[in-house]
């Protein structure tokens, strides 16, 4: 977390210590809506900018909270504090339990699903006796703490203010934390992230449960300000509102949560005003058409929210983030030694993929061993990109076996892989954009920190293996030359660079195999001589390489064993001297003669 | 047994509606990715707009066909206001984006036609009784017109050059461009067939299901269950997802509990989505 947004909690603590002070009561009143709805809405933007999932349903979280409070603390006469740790632990559990299928999916099912959720429960809160049917519960007393009783909207806004400000810590802790990061490189490039070793699913299914967390939070507020909890606190239009503060607010950030609940709560009183006045007899209902226009106005005018007007008003760039020197931080943790050079790393046996009635890759078995860089060469459409992606884990074979450091990892993620001591590059380069130089390899440590999303959270914890993590991928940096380019946004990088950098990145993982697709292309005759005196010293160091590469005279000078696929069987796998020789070989490359004999 | 070919006859009715729903999602999806959360609305005005219509006095055909086309021009509007103008369109934008739109909808409708349900009057046609089993003339009008309709569109994208083009946008964005098809008109063409299949699943169903403002939310999501069902991409699969959808729900409403209907469709999206992530009718495998 940055030294800004301390001072950002600051001042806003000391706004909301003095905004009961000088506005009138049914201002303040407005305001502890407005600080019930951020608190919910922080966690749907947190699940929006960065697991980049929606939740249509968000109000049935709310709800739940809202509701376990209320029964636990008028039937039962649980304290308020421990009703509340259940009711915060219900909302995510059900998020858990819906999360945990759906999550796996792409994109769109959870929004569906969540909005599926929010219309079972409207509809069994008001039909359950239990939950007091359409009439909902009442008799919710107001907290009362130390003899003190928060009853008077100034007392509820105090008593709220901390908690929203530490609920707006946390998250933004987690925005800057390992998770945060892993999950921004996920929404950049989910292959490319999930390569590196970064679970996609569980960490959105985290983000998911963490979200509900903070709804059920602010439906116990909720209960208690209101008094009574009905129906309507599932209602589906709750749920727009939430969207809507979100999305006003700007989802690239947590602030946006509060200046959108602000906004819309102010928006909404207004329209309660006003509408009435414009169309006589008007239901309270008609205010969605408000809320209607201005998210559609929102999403096409100003996608970035409030955040980004206010962005571009003050139109000051982010200063570059001024790398670490390598030189200090503590020294990064070991990992286990390399496997012994010699030893088998990766095998594959019977690798074979269909599409349709098309035989891409056909009964492919090779295997490489610690310390060899190996090629795979073929003629165009020979089947080798096919055979990176399923060793790889991003295409499930229809069948054959993967096994890389004696675990099998075929048709599993990627990530899977990568736990396994193994990643890739990208033939089309996969640069997580949002990010700089030295974030795009930061992520490339994911595997080799552990801070969770706790910890993170709680961003104290977690400095010490953050600095080492610069560090490290700063050292990452200098060994493929681009140290200098630390601070710079990895889109800004001509392409020659950027494959560098995801060179870096992938080497940022201390793999024991590194996958290489057409790591060549593209690059000046001094850029292809500088990498291929890199990966001899990887070699060196008993790393393993797979490479798939269309320059094949610089493979042939390269490579300890040559892999040649045609029409997607293996037709050669030996020394780059016989393989050169192999009549086999040199028949599929009749008609590419001259990129043999160059 | 004529219990269970009741509760089948009114669910087959109740899925030709979701399918007609669901072939809406399938026309917009196949062709731009995005997900359009105002196509039960699309519904709803229908059969706002043909109870208003018939009101003043007009007869029951030009009354539908009014409101058939007042909702395709609605749905063209949309695409033009709030489609085309964002640059990056995602698919999570596209749900916020018509979710937006959807509840602006909702809330005119309240506004014009107030909070009451509205009943369009019956179509011509005399209820009949087939081996004890009642059946509606409504029930049958519904199923034509889904079978109608959806085999219309069916054959529009699947059968015709047109079609076919119009589906390569989603899947090569790029190449369907570089051989001259539109990807903006590609858009507005599917919007407009959302709208008039939105549309007739409205004017069919008034008569017996009734019209308001906020009927479009669960039929719209259970128009989409049923998508699902067919995978998303094939109008075969959404006819086939909403009748199995009607029909389940039906009998459930029927066997189990009233209260439970609604609940079907969320627990069968489940169901579904985590047995055939890729719908119930197999599509080739597609290349990475």
């Amino acid at each position: 977390m940055k030294r800004s947004d301390f001072v950002a909690i600051a001042a806003l603590a000391a706004v909301f210590a003095v905004f009961p002070l000088v506005v009138p009561t049914a201002l303040v009143n407005i305001g502890v809506y407005a600080l019930i709805y951020a608190l919910t809405a922080i966690g749907l933007t947190l699940l929006m900018g960065l697991a980049g999932q929606v939740s249509l349903g968000h109000a049935a979280f709310f709800a739940i909270g809202a509701y376990t409070q209320a029964i636990l603390v008028t039937r039962y006469g649980v304290p308020l504090p421990a009703a509340a740790i259940a009711a915060v632990g219900l909302a995510m559990l059900a998020a858990l339990l819906i999360g945990l299928p759906l999550l796996r999916l792409r994109g769109h099912f959870l929004a569906l699903a969540t909005l599926g959720l929010g219309i079972v429960l409207a509809v069994s809160v008001n039909e359950m006796e239990f939950t007091g049917a359409t009439t909902g519960i009442f008799g919710i007393p107001k907290p009362e703490f130390g003899g003190r009783l928060y009853d008077s909207p100034e007392e509820y806004f105090w008593l709220m203010a901390p908690i929203v400000l530490v609920g707006l810590l946390l998250a933004r802790g987690i925005v800057e934390s390992r998770i945060g990061r892993a999950l921004s490189a996920v929404n950049d490039s989910e292959v490319a992230a999930e390569s590196l070793g970064v679970d996609t699913f569980r960490l959105r299914l985290q983000v998911f449960v963490l979200s509900a967390g903070y709804a059920g939070l602010g439906g116990v507020f909720y209960a208690h300000w209101l008094g009574v909890v009905s129906p309507s606190a599932a209602h589906f239009s709750m749920s727009v509102e939430f969207l809507l503060i979100s999305v006003l607010g700007g989802l690239g950030t947590v602030w946006g949560a509060l200046t959108g609940a602000f906004a819309v709560e102010f928006l909404d009183e207004a329209m309660r005003e006003f509408i009435p006045v414009l169309v006589p007899g008007a239901a309270g209902e008609v205010q969605l058409v408000g809320f209607g226009i201005v998210l559609v106005l929102i999403v096409v005018l100003l996608p970035g929210g409030l955040h980004q007007a206010t962005r571009r008003l003050f139109a000051r760039r982010r200063p570059a983030a001024v790398p670490v020197s390598s030189g200090d931080g503590e020294p990064e943790p070991r990992r286990a030694a390399r496997p012994e050079r010699g030893s088998p790393l990766l095998e594959v046996r019977g690798l074979t993929k269909r599409f349709g009635g098309v035989v891409a890759v056909d009964d492919v078995s090779l295997d490489v061993r610690a310390g060899e860089i190996v090629a795979l060469i073929g003629p165009n459409g020979a089947g080798k990109t096919t055979c990176f992606n399923m060793i790889s884990g991003v295409l499930e074979p229809t069948s054959g076996e993967v096994t890389v450091n004696g675990v099998r990892t075929d048709g599993r993620k990627p990530h899977v892989f990568a736990r396994a001591g193994a990643t890739r590059t990208f033939q089309n380069l996969q640069v997580f954009r949002s990010s700089t130089v030295l974030g795009n390899v930061k992520v490339g440590r994911h595997l080799r920190s552990r801070a969770g999303l706790l910890r993170g959270a709680l961003t104290l914890p977690a400095r010490a293996e953050e600095r080492m993590i610069t560090a490290a991928a700063v050292r990452c940096l200098d060994a493929v030359g681009l140290a200098e380019h630390a601070g710079q946004m990895a889109v800004d990088l001509p392409f020659g660079l950027q494959r560098r950098m995801e060179i870096a990145r992938a080497l940022a993982l201390e793999p024991d195999l590194l996958l290489l697709d057409e790591p060549m292309a593209g690059l000046s005759g001094a850029e292809r001589r500088e990498l291929a005196a890199l990966l001899r010293r990887l070699r060196e160091d008993g790393m393993a390489i797979v490479l798939v590469e269309h320059d094949v005279a610089a493979v042939l000078s390269l490579a300890d064993r040559v892999a040649v696929l045609d029409d997607g069987k293996l037709i050669a796998f030996g020394p780059p001297d016989e393989v050169r020789q192999d009549p086999a070989v040199i028949a599929a490359y009749l008609g590419e003669d001259a990129d043999v004999r160059d | 047994m004529a219990d269970l070919l009741q509760f089948v006859v009114a669910g087959l009715a109740q899925g030709g509606a979701y399918a007609l729903i669901a072939i809406g999602f399938v026309s917009i999806f196949a062709v731009s990715g995005v997900i359009n959360l105002a196509q039960g609305e699309f519904a709803a005005l229908a059969g706002l707009c043909a109870i208003s219509a018939a009101g003043a006095g007009l007869p029951l055909l030009p009354a539908l066909l009014v409101a058939v086309a007042v909702v395709a021009a609605v749905a063209i509007a949309i695409e033009r206001l709030a489609i085309r103008p964002v640059r990056r369109m995602t698919t999570l934008t596209s749900i916020i984006l018509t979710l937006g739109v959807s509840t602006a909808l909702k809330a005119v409708m309240l506004l014009i036609w107030g909070p009451q349900g509205h009943t369009l009057r019956a179509f011509p046609g005399s209820d009949l009784t087939v081996a004890g089993v009642s059946i509606r003339a409504q029930e049958l009008w519904i199923l034509a017109a889904c079978a109608l309709v959806g085999g219309a569109v069916w054959w529009f994208y699947e059968r015709t050059l047109h079609g076919k083009a119009l589906r390569a946008c989603s899947e090569q964005p790029v190449a369907a461009r570089l051989i001259g098809i539109s990807l903006t008109k590609a858009s507005l063409v599917s919007f407009g067939i959302a709208g008039v299949t939105g549309a007739v699943a409205g004017v069919v169903t008034s008569p017996i299901y009734s019209s308001s403002w906020e009927i479009g939310l669960t039929l719209g999501l259970k128009g989409f269950v049923a998508a699902t069902l067919g995978g998303l991409l094939s109008v075969r699969g959404a006819i086939l997802g909403g009748i199995l959808l009607g029909v389940l729900e039906n009998l459930v409403a029927g066997y189990v509990a009233t209260g439970l209907r609604d609940a079907v469709a969320f627990v069968v999206l489940i169901a579904i989505l985590l047995a055939r992530p890729g719908g119930l009718v197999k599509h080739t495998e597609a290349r990475v």
